[in-house]
């Protein structure tokens, strides 16, 4: 096995010095670039029935004014199942406040600026549905649930007659909102036509799903369109599938016959590539008097635009979290005039988590219970749902380790029963838990006649350390220390990779980067035991390794020769080999899911209800972790996004207008350093052969899940109050403590 | 047109000719932006040397127009000041405070600006200039309506004067927000407490901020103040009935009822955190 590294960024320097160009930053070679800038809709439902463009036409440096009277026409057949085909100036139909309903382009940004603003619409309006309703009627099936690989709704046993008899029960609703994703860097887009063939720099998480979608709309061959995407400045799945802005940047530079760029305002990204959708939650739990769950059943609803379809899947970890014989879940969806949601960090799984590590903790208090042993009662040891084995759960390690570090024994179990000074302290905790995903990837290893090697992989880096991960692998096999590595990414030029979400970059790239390591290897040992000018002729490749830049003998490690030496030797430029890998019969045979426990401490001021985290300790059990720095990192940033989700992230609509109300990091509360306390990230050693050749199971979204359960629970234990609607702002709190 | 004066009088003619929005640090005039590219003639007064630093005078002390935040936070200032450097502080990040003035802030005229309530706490005067000469105007009828001042076409604020009169008492600023830092306020208060010599209070003066159009002092509770031994301690002697001038609405960031509750707790606070905590040192 090889050991965990603790390796820094290989990017980092590049990045804090300003090196690191970003989709924006990029000008095509010609100085001929246009600025594009979107005009959106002010009306939630309706037609567009004109548009005036004559007053925005007539500012200096205006070149064009697309809208769906001039727009290129595209084909919406083609671009596959998970790009949105709308909104793309194709019709004149208004779904949602916000919507682009008009492209402004112009020879600088500030023309195209001030032409958007001049652009008149006039509109036909329909009846609109502005926001989903805390209790939704009228709700409807998913008919694409999970893009079609699962039933939207589950049942095994009896789960309603058990609930009905259950000696202990636990009935609630949580609701969650609409969060968004924020990531620091703005979607962007820069495309630029070459005769028949698309260059596109872009803010991606898939370059070749951008691919994909771009050749479909335009009706070209894919290898006729490239994406280049070498920096990403986050994404949390914002940046997953392609969104329209990608495409009108492509249709504004048809249009005029020139590269075109386009750059999303911050308010703009509150409209304009998804977001995850509020979720309303039935949980209903039934339990013995000993704590041994009898039926869990989860039904969830959650928001969906008025075209095209979007399901955040909350129930899935209750069909498989806990030993249960009865167990229900259903998803349903109601449809609003807003945008399409997406996927961010942790779908489903952080919302629908919340709501049943949340019901969780009320049956431990209902039962008596600590919640770490009413968890452990119910652990499951098998996948009740799938009915397979799980290729490996450490969950209980997590437990213990997690416990152990927080010191939870210190915990007095009535609420309100620990106080610092006048504050209310509360300690909770929660499970984690995230799906092993993995797809198909391919890469290219050059070990080169200077003696440092090129590694190539068509994946994206979104702040994760992919760069890093990609770099280390070659320097393990090859011997060779990180600088000099170099790593290359996002760019379909390069061989293919998938998208970079369900945190399986890792798991996916990784297998295919070792395979073209060890054909370069294999290939080198050869040719140095075939080479009589070599030290190492005559030795039988299995007797070499490779170490330090060379080549040696393993039983005798002071004979061998460099890289540089063997290549010279042989005129050779490089020594090259491509890598697939693809998953496998794993699927079939095992349940994959990585786990954790989030512990969590508070401190609630009673009398004006803010929360204050002041400790988290997350114990993650995820295989093999790659980088123990960057892993670290990436942990602690995804329960830090977790803890914006307990207390301070909400987007919130105007009733009246359906537009939304804080489309500003000014009012959209992301947490900032002071929010956040110190985080302890324990790494419980798990070593899984199934999921993988390097059996890394992956780490991005795993920290988010459980974080708002565990800093709700712990509020529940400092102030006696349940709060079932996230966020857990002051104002909710401070009704039921004493003033 | 953009235009960048080294004189008042410059910037006086300059608004009397073109008139034009004026751009100091920025901070606001950019945020207030959003998506629109900037039109029409700016007047940047940031090269105007008059308006800048922060004077300690015989009678009062003057902010300069262009004085920053961070300027405020780093000058030597009595005790009754640490209230509005508490402020200062709160106001973004370094970046933002290196940048942005004082009297942009109340230019703006947020209600949620938070260097109001610490001047309206210290009596603050607004001098303005105008073509029509010098004048003066107490903080509380400069600031008007949200996003509303008495500046008359043609004027600019020239400086933040603040007499010296309460400079032993000692002050306190409290904000609450929806995150630690770096956030609108939900509720903030400005107090000051100056004690006689047997530990009575002598003097108090208390402002609130986000809970009413305009941030406004509580003179009833002032004068309930007035007398009272302090040892105990002042936050129990803040009663509803002294919040009366608060009119605080519902909005995204919080409820009009947790406004009034939780700017009593934090005017109680702040009244109390007067008596404890030593002067800046």
């Amino acid at each position: 096995m090889i050991p965990i590294t603790t390796a820094s960024r290989v990017d980092g320097r590049l990045k804090v010095t300003g090196g690191a160009r970003y989709a924006a930053e990029f000008a095509p070679a010609q100085d001929n670039v246009l600025h594009a800038v979107l005009v959106q809709s002010t009306i939630a439902a309706g037609r567009v029935a004109s548009i005036d463009t004559a007053r925005a036409k007539q500012v200096p440096g205006v070149v064009a004014i697309m809208t769906h009277e001039n727009a290129p026409r595209i084909d919406l057949g083609k671009a596959g199942d998970m790009t949105p085909g709308f909104p793309l100036l194709q019709d004149d139909r208004v779904m949602f406040n916000g919507q682009h309903l008009a492209v402004a382009i112009a020879t600088s940004f500030e023309a195209a600026q001030q032409a958007a603003q001049l652009v008149e619409l006039h509109y036909n309006r329909d009846e609109a549905t502005l926001l989903m309703s805390d209790n939704p009627t009228g709700t409807s099936v998913p008919q694409r649930f999970r893009n079609g690989m699962r039933p939207p709704a589950s049942t095994r046993g009896t789960p309603q007659a058990s609930f009905d008899a259950a000696a202990v029960k636990i009935d609630q609703i949580y609701r969650t909102p609409i969060e968004h994703h924020n990531p620091m860097e703005p979607h962007a887009t820069l495309a630029e036509w070459q005769g028949d063939r698309l260059l596109v720099h872009n803010a991606s998480q898939s370059v070749f799903g951008n691919r994909k979608a771009l050749a479909g709309f335009f009706g070209l061959p894919e290898d006729n369109v490239r994406i280049v995407s070498p920096f990403v400045g986050g994404g949390f799945g914002s940046k997953g599938v392609s969104w329209p802005h990608i495409t009108l940047a492509a249709m504004a530079a048809k249009l005029v016959g020139q590269p075109v760029k386009l750059v999303l305002t911050r308010r703009q990204m509150f409209t304009s590539n998804g977001y995850r959708p509020k979720t309303v939650q039935h949980v209903r739990l039934g339990a013995d008097r000993d704590g041994r769950l009898t039926a869990v059943l989860h039904d969830g609803i959650s928001q969906n635009s008025a075209y095209g379809e979007f399901s955040e899947p909350v129930g899935l970890a209750s069909e498989m979290l806990y030993s249960c014989p009865n167990v229900a879940v259903t998803h349903r969806l109601s449809k609003v005039n807003q945008g399409l949601p997406t996927f961010m960090r942790a779908p489903g799984e952080a919302s629908g988590v919340y709501a049943l590590e949340s019901a969780m903790d009320e049956l431990a208090w209902a039962l008596g219970m600590d919640p770490i042993e009413l968890r452990l009662k119910n652990y499951a040891d098998r996948d009740e749902h799938e009915d397979k084995p799980f290729s490996s759960k450490t969950l209980r390690a997590c437990y213990e380790q997690g416990a152990a570090a927080f010191d939870w024994k210190r915990r007095v179990a009535q609420p309100r029963s620990m106080r610092d000074g006048r504050l209310l302290i509360g300690l909770g905790m929660a499970t984690a838990t995230y799906p092993v995903n993995r797809s198909e990837a391919a890469a290219k290893v050059r070990l080169q006649a200077d003696g440092t090697a090129i590694v190539r992989c068509g994946s994206q880096d979104i702040g994760t350390g992919t760069y890093t991960v990609m770099a280390q692998l070659v320097g393990e096999h090859l011997g060779l220390p990180l600088d000099r590595v170099r790593a290359e990414l996002g760019d379909t030029a390069l061989p293919q990779a998938p998208v970079s979400g369900g945190s399986q970059s890792v798991a996916s790239i990784s297998p295919a980067i070792r395979e073209a390591c060890l054909a370069v290897r294999a290939q080198t040992l050869q040719l140095a035991a075939g080479d009589p000018a070599s030290p190492l002729h005559g030795l039988d490749p299995e007797e070499l390794d490779v170490a330090d830049g060379r080549i040696l003998q393993s039983a005798e490690k002071s004979r061998g020769e460099t890289y540089q030496a063997l290549l010279a030797r042989q005129g050779r430029a490089a020594i090259e080999a491509d890598g697939s890998a693809k998953p496998g019969e794993e699927k079939q045979k095992f349940s994959m899911h990585s786990f954790g426990a989030q512990f969590v401490e508070v401190a609630v001021d009673p009398d004006l209800g803010e929360v204050r985290v002041r400790r988290h300790v997350g114990a993650f059990a995820a295989g093999r972790i790659m980088n123990a720095k960057t892993g670290r990192s990436q942990m602690i940033g995804g329960i830090v996004f977790g803890m914006g989700m307990a207390l301070t992230e909400a987007t919130e609509v105007d009733p009246r207008s359906g537009r939304v109300t804080n489309a500003t990091m000014a009012d959209y509360l992301v947490p900032v350093h002071l929010d956040v306390p110190e985080i302890e990230v324990i790494m419980v050693a798990e070593q899984d052969d199934a999921v993988n050749p390097l059996g890394a199971k992956g780490i991005g979204e795993l920290p988010t899940v459980g974080t708002a359960a565990a800093i709700a629970n712990a509020v529940y234990h400092a102030t006696g109050q349940r709060i079932r609607d996230l966020p857990i702002r002051p104002d909710k709190l401070i009704d039921g403590l004493s003033i | 047109m953009y235009f960048r004066p080294t004189t008042i009088d410059e910037a006086i003619g300059a608004l009397a000719s073109q008139g034009g929005r004026i751009l100091a640090g920025g901070t606001d005039f950019f945020a207030t932006q959003g998506d629109r590219p900037v039109l029409g003639p700016v007047l940047d007064i940031s090269a105007i040397d008059a308006l800048k630093g922060i004077r300690v005078e015989a009678d009062q002390i003057r902010i300069g127009a262009c004085a920053t935040w961070s300027e405020v936070i780093a000058a030597d200032l009595p005790p009754a000041f640490d209230a509005l450097k508490a402020a200062a502080a709160e106001v973004g990040g370094w970046q933002i405070q290196n940048l942005g003035t004082i009297a942009g802030n109340l230019c703006n005229a947020s209600p949620a600006a938070d260097g109001v309530p610490p001047l309206l706490a210290l009596d603050a005067a607004i001098e303005l200039a105008g073509p029509a000469g010098t004048r003066r105007l107490p903080l509380d009828q400069f600031i008007l309506g949200p996003r509303r001042t008495a500046l008359a076409p043609g004027e600019m604020v020239v400086a933040i004067l603040v007499p010296r009169r309460f400079e032993d008492a000692r002050s306190h600023f409290m904000k609450l927000g929806g995150r630690r830092y770096l956030v609108i306020s939900i509720v903030m208060v400005a107090a000051q407490v100056a004690l006689d010599l047997q530990g009575r209070v002598a003097g108090a003066r208390v402002a609130v901020g986000s809970c009413s159009a305009v941030a406004c002092r509580l003179p009833a509770l002032e004068r309930a103040l007035l007398g009272v031994a302090a040892g105990a301690g002042l936050a129990g002697l803040v009663r509803t009935e002294h919040l009366a001038p608060l009119r605080p609405i519902d909005d995204v960031r919080a409820t009009a009822l947790y406004r009034l509750e939780a700017a009593q707790t934090l005017i109680g606070r702040a009244l109390d955190a007067c008596l404890s905590e030593p002067a800046h040192a």
